[in-house]
């Protein structure tokens, strides 16, 4: 008997895709130049996966904010935010989210798995019901397992599943919770937003909507797919990460409900964790005034960007899983495929996010590209570049079988 | 006691005809079939299979109800407890 005896059939799973090539889970970035490119293998490589949607982990602005904390109230806090982990600043970029977003309040946690966790083990106990979109993100699943709750899956992105399964509760007997995100980060896909307020509203739930990856890229200005479908106010919880357009880490977690800050008293992710150092709550604070300032001109940028990748992806005859917009992944018909694509791509200097099952929803293999306001045109034309060398070697190499 | 038994018949044969498109190795089904492990099928794919059997039973499965069902016999038990009506 041993502890990892559980794992058993993963080393040969592991091996086989190890030896296609690189290990795709284990990509080292030697040196990082600018937000979408990098040294890899020794290689200048294209970076088409970072979710650095807006580009600004360089920004002048941010880096001198960071730095300044960084002087000035040292490396770390030394604390959670229950004891003495709350600085100023912590309760500055509190103020700052739930302004941007027009909530009430906003609480910050260390990640965006942690807000997420964080927000839904605090909110739901045994006695309450928990829908989840089956595509969620697995902080979402341990979220909803850590609270105990009934937790009930849904169609993805059917509203008329989600009622049909609120059908099935029997009224009156639990509070219900609806989770869902604004815009999947495997498939790129976005929720009808709209379609889910409603059936929510007509069974008395609440809604959650985790903007992970839509948080500064939908809506006017920025406030995601809420805002870009017209139902910020109908929407109870929105949570959100600093890692991705925000370019650090951390993540929030935004509310009306007039009792949402006890929260802070309530949810152990919040309570036992030390919070983000100074020089993180500084460069957030501060790209957050950027995204006020210029958020609808990056978002131009960054759709742009992802219109020519998305146009020159499919013209190559590939196919992409879900309609425009900054996440383009790229179907592959199976995993073997798809891993060696991969790495002929990263040979090609262009990295991509290799997305395999059991990671992958319907057991899809994915080429999974986020577009940056920060890639330029020549970096786009790079990575359909690589595509087309790949796909072009991949079909000669499938004529002459 | 019969009657029961005969329902659990028709939950069996159902749940193995709903389980078939998943069986890509054609293993011969029985009560004892671990559904992940000898099908070979990954966690999400029991989820989505599980969700099949929702809709026929019209009945929704919490999800650490899930995870402490591993055959199909268990499966069928489970179904029979919360009711599903075919």
């Amino acid at each position: 008997m041993d502890l990892f005896d559980k794992f058993s059939s993963l080393p040969g799973q592991y091996e086989k895709i190890k030896a296609a090539g690189e290990n795709p889970f284990g990509v080292c970035i030697e040196k990082i130049e600018r937000p979408t490119l990098g040294i890899v293998n020794g290689r200048s490589t294209v970076l088409a996966g970072t979710n650095n949607y807006l580009g600004l982990t360089f920004d002048e602005s941010c880096i001198a904010a960071a730095q300044e904390a960084l002087a000035t109230q040292g490396t770390g806090t030394t604390g959670s935010r229950i004891a003495n982990g709350t600085y100023a600043g912590h309760r500055n970029l509190e103020e700052s989210i739930a302004r941007f977003l027009d909530k009430r309040s906003a609480i910050v946690y260390p990640t965006g798995y942690q807000a997420n966790l964080g927000t839904i083990a605090g909110l739901c106990g045994p006695e309450d019901t928990v829908l989840i979109d089956a595509d969620c993100h697995a902080c979402i699943y341990d979220g909803v397992k850590l609270s105990g709750a009934n937790v009930i899956r849904f169609r993805h992105n059917s509203p008329e599943d989600l009622d049909k399964r609120l059908s099935r509760i029997a009224e009156g007997n639990t509070n219900i919770l609806v989770i869902v995100e604004g815009l999947y980060s495997m498939f790129g896909d976005v929720a009808p937003l709209k379609e889910f307020v409603a059936v929510k509203n007509k069974h008395g739930a609440y809604l959650y909507v985790d903007e992970a990856h839509s948080f500064g890229v939908f809506g006017k200005t920025g406030q995601g797919v809420a805002e870009a479908q017209g139902v910020l106010d109908d929407v109870d919880f929105i949570a959100g990460t600093f890692s991705k357009s925000l370019g650090t880490i951390g993540g929030f977690a935004a509310s009306n409900h007039p009792e949402f800050e006890l929260l802070r008293v309530a949810s152990r992710p919040y309570m036992f964790t030390a919070s983000i150092s100074p020089a993180t709550v500084a460069s957030v604070t501060e790209c957050l005034e950027q995204i006020r300032r210029r958020g609808p001109a990056l978002m131009q940028r960054l759709w742009a960007n992802a219109s020519k990748l998305y146009q020159g992806v499919t013209a190559l005859g590939l196919t992409v899983s879900a309609p425009l917009g900054p996440i383009v992944a790229v179907r592959m018909p199976d995993r073997e495929t798809a891993v060696f694509f991969w790495n002929r791509l990263l040979e090609n200097g262009v990295y991509v996010n290799l997305a395999i099952p059991p990671g992958t929803p319907n057991s899809t293999s994915l080429l999974r590209c986020s577009v940056s306001a920060a890639h330029t045109e020549e970096d786009i034309d790079a990575i359909l570049h690589a595509f087309e060398e790949v796909a072009l070697g991949l079909s000669a190499s499938q004529a002459a079988e | 006691m019969t009657e029961m038994k005969q329902d659990q018949q028709e939950i069996y044969e159902k749940v193995c005809s709903l389980l078939e498109p998943f069986n890509n190795k054609e293993l011969t089904l029985n009560r004892e079939t671990d559904i992940s492990s000898d099908l070979e099928i990954d966690s999400v794919a029991v989820l989505d299979f599980i969700m099949e059997v929702e809709d026929e039973y019209d009945i929704s499965f919490p999800m650490n109800r899930i995870s402490e069902i591993r055959t199909i016999g268990e499966l069928v038990e489970a179904i029979s407890e919360l009711g599903g009506k075919h």
